[in-house]
């Protein structure tokens, strides 16, 4: 039964047809699904699934990471409400857009994934300076620092991922914070992240879940290395 | 001699006269060129006039531009607020559209040619034209119904209006849209300008799925470009790819010129066209930022040899180029495409 489930909700995300995929789950839990099995047994494996997709080579649109993203995020909301117990949080990320940068939708793409995988996310907003990506990323235990820039020069400019990869590294952090980053300019020239010194980077939102996730499990692997 | 414009229209019947036309869209670099900062730059219109000629003079390309910077549409509409940079293009900062009552409010200009926003357009391309009409393309860009919603209201919100907002307040738009593009061909076109760039990236399916753009960019292109016809027009999907949708937009629209993304195959693209219009070839200059003159001149070489390997309706051309491309990558790509870009055949 929960196969039937994943199947027509994944059908239903990539047809960009939030009406349908938000039935198919209403209909599952009136049947008895429990929310849990939604979020953990339906909405992950979807993801799962399309990150295997893209990694394969199939071909998506903006439009279906959009719709993708704001799915997963709605419905796992809606689910967490009537969780037994709340879930475990599996990691911290601030993310925002570079200095100078006033674009949105990456990042937004970004955090819906990461919200249904029980990943806690900051949104710092637009223009973001290099110094506050560190600060927030103390202040709320993050692992990762997410920098999306759409255009060339809040990618590769001085002011933006390059000096929050000099502030970690300054203050000694570069073990306990990555870097990753993701905007027009990234996909354009696969080797650029490399130049501005991000640890790692994604092609688009889906993509940018798994990046993310391994960064954090890699810093959770060092911190019980060093302590 | 042989000038820009007879090697374009050379072009459009599959011929090349000297070389194919090579397209170089320099923008914020005009500030450089004037030792202005780019804010100043893009203040006048003589600026832009005075550093479009200087620049093609220099490099020796095909064309010259009109365009200051894409936000400027959304000046005409209204908005406020522009955000320069130092060391890149000015963006959008204020949107005019916060939320679905704005749309209903929002007031297509009446006459756009007497609009204070276009007045430093006019007098640029009342320049251009002056010194350099008919010898040289003069380019327009216009961003196209579709896609104009991504700088009046940001491209989060457009995308939230298009995949799940109410239907009838997403038409709206469109059509308040459409109606502005139709006045600013019309502008454009009354101004001076021989190549009206349209713009969609909400025209390739690297942004919305196909069904959508069947549905919805087609129509509201036939109906952007009804009054003014086709003369001139360019298909830009904004550096998206364009290869899934040329044929559609050939046969439905009938547009005679296409301007593929850098990540498109380029023979695919003049195979799919197959000279039924002109097609560009066109570079990944983010790229020219990194590459050393002699990638440049390889990656120019195929590129022309792979279009050309189909036929002569073609071009070279590149998308908007990053400010800070070491000017010697600019040259040697310009060379190369001359170089490559020669007939074999006469
Ligand atoms: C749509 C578009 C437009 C539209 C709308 C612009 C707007 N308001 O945003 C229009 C036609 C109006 C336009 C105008 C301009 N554009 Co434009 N545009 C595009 C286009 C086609 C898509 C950009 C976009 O917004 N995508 C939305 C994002 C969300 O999509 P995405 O990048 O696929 O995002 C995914 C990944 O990048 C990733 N990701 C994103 N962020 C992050 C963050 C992290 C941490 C991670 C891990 C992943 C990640 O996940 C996302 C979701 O899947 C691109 C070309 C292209 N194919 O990408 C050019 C492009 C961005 N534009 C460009 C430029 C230059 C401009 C202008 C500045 C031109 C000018 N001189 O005026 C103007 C600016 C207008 C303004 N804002 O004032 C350049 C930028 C490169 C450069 N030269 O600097 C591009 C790349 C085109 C090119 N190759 O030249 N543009």
């Amino acid at each position: 039964m929960l196969d039937d489930v994943i199947k027509a909700y994944n059908e239903a995300v990539l047809d960009t047809d939030r009406t349908r995929a938000l039935q198919i789950v209403s209909d599952a839990v009136a049947q008895g699904v429990s929310p849990e099995d939604i979020v953990f047994n339906v909405v992950i494996p979807g993801l799962d699934l399309m990150v295997k997709a893209l990694s394969e080579g199939f071909d998506t649109n903006l439009a279906q990471h959009f719709m993708t993203s704001q799915i997963a995020a709605n419905v796992t909301e809606k689910m967490l409400e009537s969780f037994q117990s709340p879930p475990e949080i599996i990691g911290h990320v601030v993310i925002g857009s570079a200095v100078g940068d006033l674009h949105t939708l990456g990042k937004r793409i970004v955090i819906g994934c990461l919200k249904a995988q029980m990943i806690e996310v900051i949104d710092l907003g637009v223009n973001v300076p290099a110094e506050r990506f560190v600060s927030e990323a103390l202040a709320h235990n993050a692992q990762v620092i997410g920098v999306s820039a759409m255009m060339v020069h809040t990618a590769r400019g001085e002011n933006g991922a390059i000096k929050v990869r000099r502030l970690l590294q300054e203050q000694g952090l570069e073990h306990k914070i990555k870097l990753v980053v993701g905007g027009a300019p990234f996909r354009y020239d696969p080797e650029l992240y490399k130049v501005v010194q991000a640890d790692a980077w994604a092609e688009n939102g889906v993509s940018a879940l798994k990046v993310i996730m391994d960064c954090i499990q890699e810093v959770k692997n060092n911190d019980h290395e060093h302590g | 001699m042989t000038t820009s414009m007879d090697r374009l229209a050379a072009a459009a019947n599959g011929k090349i006269i000297d070389h194919i036309p090579v397209f170089c869209n320099l923008l914020d670099q005009g500030a450089r060129e004037l030792g202005l900062s780019i804010e100043d730059y893009f203040s006048k219109g003589e600026h832009v006039a005075e550093a479009q000629i200087k620049m093609q003079k220099k490099f020796g390309h095909d064309n010259v531009w009109s365009l200051f910077y894409v936000g400027k549409e959304a000046e005409l509409f209204g908005c406020k607020k522009i955000c320069y940079a130092t060391d890149g293009p000015p963006n959008v900062e204020d949107y005019i559209i916060q939320n679905y009552a704005d749309i209903e409010c929002l007031q297509v200009p009446d006459d756009l040619s007497a609009h204070p926003k276009f007045a430093e357009t006019a007098k640029c391309l009342q320049i251009l034209k002056r010194e350099v009409g008919g010898k040289v393309p003069i380019c327009a860009y216009l961003t196209a119904s579709m896609s104009l919603p991504a700088i009046l209201m940001g491209m989060e919100n457009w995308m939230e209006l298009l995949m799940i907002g109410p239907v009838e307040v997403r038409d709206l738009l469109l059509e308040k849209c459409s109606d502005f593009f139709r006045k600013e061909i019309e502008a454009y076109r009354n101004a001076g300008a021989d190549i009206l760039v349209y713009a969609d990236p909400y025209g390739s399916t690297d942004i919305i799925p196909m069904k959508l753009f069947k549905d919805l960019s087609l129509k509201w292109m036939k109906r952007d470009l009804e009054p003014g016809g086709l003369n001139g027009v360019v298909y830009y999907v904004g550096g998206a790819r364009l290869n899934s949708v040329a044929d559609e937009v050939i046969r439905e629209v009938g547009i005679h010129a296409y301007y593929p993304g850098p990540l498109d195959d380029v023979t695919e693209s003049m195979r799919i066209i197959n000279g039924r219009a002109l097609c560009a070839g066109v570079i990944n200059d983010i790229k020219l930022l990194d590459w050393t003159p002699g990638q440049v001149r390889e990656e120019v070489r195929r590129i022309v040899q792979g279009g050309l390997q189909v036929n002569n309706k073609f071009f070279f051309g590149t998308v908007v180029m990053p400010y800070g491309i070491p000017e010697e990558n600019i040259k040697a790509m310009i060379l190369a495409a001359k170089e490559f870009g020669r007939t074999t055949d006469g």
